[in-house]
C-alpha cells in the first residue's frame, strides 16, 4: 500500500470532517451540540484499571492470558496491551453482573480441567506459549472458550469506557477512528469513482436467475 | 403553536398506541385532519443530544433496545417445543421511544415492487402456507409513497434501478455520495451483467425540511441520529403533529388493554405511566401501531367475555403469520482500504433477484447490498470465522479491517399459521402482563434463498477483486428487528384481521396499522411501507371519523 498517499488521505478527511463540522455550527448550533456530545461521551476513557471488581488476581492472570492468546500482541498491541481483562472483570460487575456467575464458573472448570492436563503447574498463565496454545486449541469448541473469544474482541474494540480498548489501542489496531463528521472520499475505491451511468435499454424482470 | 395537553377525563377523537414509523405517521395525518390524538408511547422521549457513540451499550447491552429484564420474552423453534426466556438479544427486537425503531434502523427505503402484491396470484397457492395477495395494489400504494418520499424525506436517483415499478415524482434529494463498499458492489455487479443502482435511504443528503445533511459519523444502524439527518418520525411526523395543537404525544406510557363496550364498540386504552400507576385514556376510535409483535399482544391481552380470543381475533390469524425476512451477511477482504465505518451503511444495492423464479425449484426473491461491517465490535465479533476465530488468524482479520466490506443479502419469508406471536402463559412482565411468546421456524425456501443470494454476493465480490470472501453460515432464525404479517390485511373476515383501510373486522372504531398489517413479507426493507400504509390509512381514519362511520 502506499503509505504517503493513504496519510495524505486521512489528512483530507480529517480536514474536511474539521470544515464541515463549521459550517454545521454555523447553521444548526444545536445539532452541533448534539453530535459534539455524542462524539465525546463514546471517547471518555474514564475506566479504573487499578483494581479488579469480580475476578480474584489469581483468575485475572488466566483470563489475561486466554485472551492475549485469542488477540496476540506482537508487531501491533493485543488484548494484553489493550487491558481487554479489565473489560471482561468489569462488565461482570456492571451491565453483565447477572452472568458473572456462569462467568466464573465455566473459568473455574477451564482452571480444573487446565490443572488435570498439566499436572505440577499452578495455572494456564504459568504454562509455556506452545503449551498455552496446544491447550486452547484443545478446548477452543467449549461455550468457554467461545464465550472469551466474544469477551477479549469487545475487550478490544467496546469505547475504553468499559474498560478494555487502553489507549485505544483495539481501535488503533482496527483502524478505525471515532470523528463525528466525515467528507467523502471515504476510501480508496470511491475517490476515483466516476459516477453512476444509467442503464441504456431496461431489463427484463426476472430475467437474472 | 405548541403541543396540546389533554385534562384527565376527557374523551379524544382518537388514541394511537405506539409513535414509529406507524404511529408517528398516523397521529400526524388525523391531527392535521382537525381531530385530536393522544399518542401513548411505552419508551422515554429522546432528544438529539441523548443519542450516542457506544457501540458496547447499543450492540450488547440493550442500549436502545427493548429490555428483557422489565419486557422478558420467551422463544421457541416450534409449538410442540417450551418457549425459552430470551436472555442476550430480543427475538422481537425494536427501540421503544418516541420514534420508535425509526430511530434505531438502517434507513434502506426501497419500495416495494408490484410482484409484491399480488405474488399469489402470479404464481399459485404454496402448500403449507398462507400465502395470499394483498386486498390492495402497487398502484394504490404509489402516491403514498411518493408521500413518504417528500415528507417524511428520503435521497435516491430515480429511473436508475431498471427493475423499479413506476413513479409520480423523482426522489426529493439525490443520492448520498457512494461507498467504497457501493463503488465495489457496482463494479462486481456491471462485470456480471447486473443492474446495481444507488440505493435509496431515508437519510438526507443535503439539507431538507428543516433538518441538515448526514455528517457521515457512519453510526446509522442500532443507533438514534444526533444530526438529526436520518428521518425518525421523532424528527419529522410527531413534531408536525404536536404543531397542529391538536396532537400529545405522552412517553413512557404503556399501553396495558383496549376495552370494549357492551356494543363492541372500543372505548379506550388502559397504560401504565412511567410510575406504574394505571390510566384510562377515553378515545371514539383506537390506533394500534405498537409493531408487529406488541400490538397483536396488546390485542390479545385485551380478550374479554365478549371477545374470548382476543380482540379482532374472530379468524384467529391475530399473531400468526409472523415473518422475520432473512438476513444473512457475506463478508470480503480487499488491496486497499474502504474504511466503512464512514457514512451511511448502504450506498449501492442489487435487485437482479428481485422477482421469484420457478426455475430455481424454490419460492423467494431478495436483494443485495454492499454495506458496512457495520462497526468494529459487531464486525469483529462476527466476521471471525473458520481460521479467524481466534489467534494469529484473528489479529490480522482485524488489521485488515480498513480493507473489508459486508455484502447483505435481504430475502423474503413464506407466511406460516405456526410462526406467531402469542402470550406466555407464565411468564409475566415487570406489570405483571403476560410475556412475549415468540414461536418462529424459517420455511425452508426462505433458506434456500438465502443461501441462493450468499452464492451470488460471493460472485459479485471475486469479479470485483475480492482477495477473500466468505460467508457467514446460515441458521435458523431466533429474532429480528422486522416483526410483519401478525394482524394481516384481507377482505375475507375469516382469514384476515383487518380490511384495506386497517379497520379491524370485528371492531368497527379500532385500526391496526404497522408491520402486521402486511400479507407478505416484501424483500427485507419493510419501513417504507409500513410509513406508505400509515399515510394511506390517516387518511381514510380520518375520512371515516369525519363521516360518523366509526
Amino acid at each position: 500500500m502506499d503509505s504517503s498517499g493513504a496519510s495524505r488521505r486521512r489528512f483530507l478527511e480529517a480536514s474536511g470532517g474539521t470544515l464541515g463540522f463549521a459550517w454545521l455550527a454555523a447553521n444548526w448550533p444545536q445539532v452541533a451540540a448534539a453530535a459534539q456530545h455524542a462524539h465525546a461521551a463514546s471517547l471518555a476513557d474514564d475506566a479504573d484499571r487499578t483494581r479488579f471488581l469480580v475476578l480474584s488476581a489469581e483468575q485475572a492472570r488466566d483470563v489475561e492470558a486466554i485472551a492475549a492468546q485469542i488477540v496476540p500482541g506482537g508487531r501491533t498491541p493485543g488484548a494484553r496491551e489493550a487491558a481487554a481483562v479489565y473489560f471482561i472483570d468489569h462488565v461482570h460487575a456492571g451491565p453483565w453482573a447477572a452472568g458473572a456467575k456462569d462467568f466464573l464458573a465455566g473459568l473455574a472448570d477451564f482452571q480444573a480441567k487446565c490443572a488435570r492436563h498439566h499436572p505440577g503447574v499452578a495455572q494456564f498463565a504459568d504454562l509455556d506459549a506452545d503449551d498455552q496454545l496446544a491447550y486452547l486449541r484443545h478446548v477452543e469448541r467449549t461455550p468457554f472458550f467461545e464465550q472469551m473469544r466474544f469477551l477479549t474482541v469487545l475487550g478490544l474494540l467496546a469505547s475504553p469506557h468499559y474498560g478494555g480498548n487502553a489507549n485505544k489501542a483495539g481501535w488503533k489496531l482496527v483502524g478505525f477512528v471515532d470523528q463525528h463528521a466525515w467528507q467523502p472520499p471515504f476510501g480508496y475505491y470511491d475517490a476515483g469513482y466516476e459516477g453512476f451511468k444509467p442503464y441504456a435499454t431496461p431489463a427484463v424482470k426476472g430475467s437474472q436467475s | 403553536v405548541s403541543a396540546r395537553r389533554f385534562a384527565p377525563g376527557e374523551t379524544v377523537d382518537f388514541v394511537v398506541v405506539g409513535s414509529g414509523a406507524a404511529g408517528g405517521v398516523i397521529a400526524r395525518q388525523l391531527a392535521r385532519a382537525g381531530l385530536g390524538v393522544v399518542v401513548l408511547e411505552q419508551g422515554p422521549r429522546y432528544t438529539a443530544a441523548d443519542f450516542r457513540h457506544d457501540e458496547f451499550d447499543y450492540w450488547f447491552n440493550l442500549g436502545l433496545s427493548n429490555k428483557l429484564d422489565t419486557n422478558p420474552q420467551t422463544f421457541r423453534p416450534s409449538a410442540s417445543e417450551t418457549a425459552q426466556r430470551v436472555r442476550d438479544f430480543p427475538a422481537a427486537w425494536y427501540a421503544p421511544s418516541v420514534g420508535g425503531s425509526s430511530n434505531h434502523f438502517t434507513g434502506n427505503f426501497w419500495r416495494f415492487h408490484e410482484v409484491d402484491f399480488d405474488e399469489r396470484s402470479r404464481l399459485g397457492p404454496i402448500a403449507g402456507t398462507t400465502f395470499a395477495d394483498w386486498p390492495l395494489t402497487y398502484a394504490e400504494l404509489e402516491p403514498y409513497y411518493t408521500q413518504v418520499e417528500w415528507e417524511v424525506g428520503v435521497s435516491g436517483l430515480a429511473g436508475a434501478s431498471p427493475f423499479d415499478p413506476p413513479r409520480s415524482k423523482p426522489y426529493p434529494m439525490p443520492p448520498l455520495p457512494v461507498k467504497s463498499s457501493g463503488v465495489l458492489l457496482e463494479r462486481g455487479a456491471r462485470k456480471l451483467g447486473l443492474h446495481p443502482f444507488p440505493a435509496p435511504m431515508a437519510i438526507n443528503s443535503v439539507p431538507f425540511n428543516d433538518r441538515p445533511a448526514c455528517a457521515h459519523c457512519g453510526f446509522c444502524i442500532g443507533y438514534g441520529c444526533e444530526m438529526q439527518a436520518k428521518a425518525s418520525t421523532l424528527y419529522t411526523m410527531i413534531p408536525e403533529a404536536e404543531a397542529t395543537g391538536r396532537c400529545e404525544v405522552r412517553p413512557r406510557s404503556y399501553g396495558s388493554r383496549i376495552e370494549t363496550n357492551a356494543a363492541g364498540r372500543a372505548t379506550g386504552v388502559a397504560y401504565f405511566d412511567a410510575d406504574k400507576r394505571e390510566h384510562f385514556q377515553k378515545a371514539r376510535g383506537v390506533v394500534v401501531s405498537a409493531n408487529g409483535a406488541e400490538s397483536p399482544r396488546l390485542l390479545l391481552m385485551s380478550a374479554n367475555a365478549k371477545f374470548p380470543d382476543g380482540l379482532a381475533n374472530s379468524s384467529g390469524m391475530l399473531g400468526c403469520n409472523l415473518m422475520f425476512n432473512t438476513y444473512t451477511d457475506v463478508h470480503a477482504l480487499f488491496e486497499h482500504e474502504l474504511n466503512e465505518f464512514k457514512s451511511v451503511q448502504v450506498t449501492r444495492i442489487v435487485h437482479d433477484w428481485y422477482d421469484t423464479d420457478p426455475k430455481r425449484g424454490f419460492y423467494g426473491g431478495g436483494g443485495l447490498d454492499g454495506r458496512s461491517g457495520p462497526m468494529p465490535a459487531v464486525w469483529g465479533a462476527f466476521a471471525s470465522q473458520g481460521e479467524r476465530r481466534w489467534g494469529a488468524g484473528l489479529k490480522s482479520l482485524l488489521e485488515a479491517m480498513p480493507r473489508a466490506m459486508v455484502v447483505a443479502t435481504h430475502g423474503t419469508s413464506l407466511p406460516l399459521m405456526t410462526n406467531r406471536i402469542d402470550l406466555d402463559p407464565d411468564l409475566k412482565d415487570a406489570w405483571g402482563l403476560p410475556a412475549m411468546r415468540v414461536t418462529y421456524r424459517d420455511h425452508p425456501d426462505d433458506l434456500a434463498f438465502a443461501s441462493f443470494l450468499q452464492d451470488r454476493a460471493i460472485e459479485i465480490l471475486h469479479a470485483a477483486g475480492a482477495l477473500d470472501a466468505w460467508k457467514v453460515p446460515i441458521t435458523p432464525a431466533a429474532g429480528s428487528p422486522h416483526l410483519l404479517g401478525t394482524a394481516r390485511m384481507g377482505n375475507d373476515p375469516r382469514s384476515s384481521v383487518v380490511d384495506r383501510y386497517h379497520r379491524t373486522h370485528d371492531v368497527r372504531n379500532l385500526f391496526v396499522c404497522d408491520g402486521s398489517s402486511f400479507v407478505t413479507s416484501g424483500r427485507g426493507q419493510p419501513t417504507m411501507t409500513i410509513m406508505a400504509l400509515a399515510f394511506r390509512a390517516g387518511e381514510h381514519i380520518a375520512r371515516f371519523a369525519r363521516r360518523g362511520e366509526i
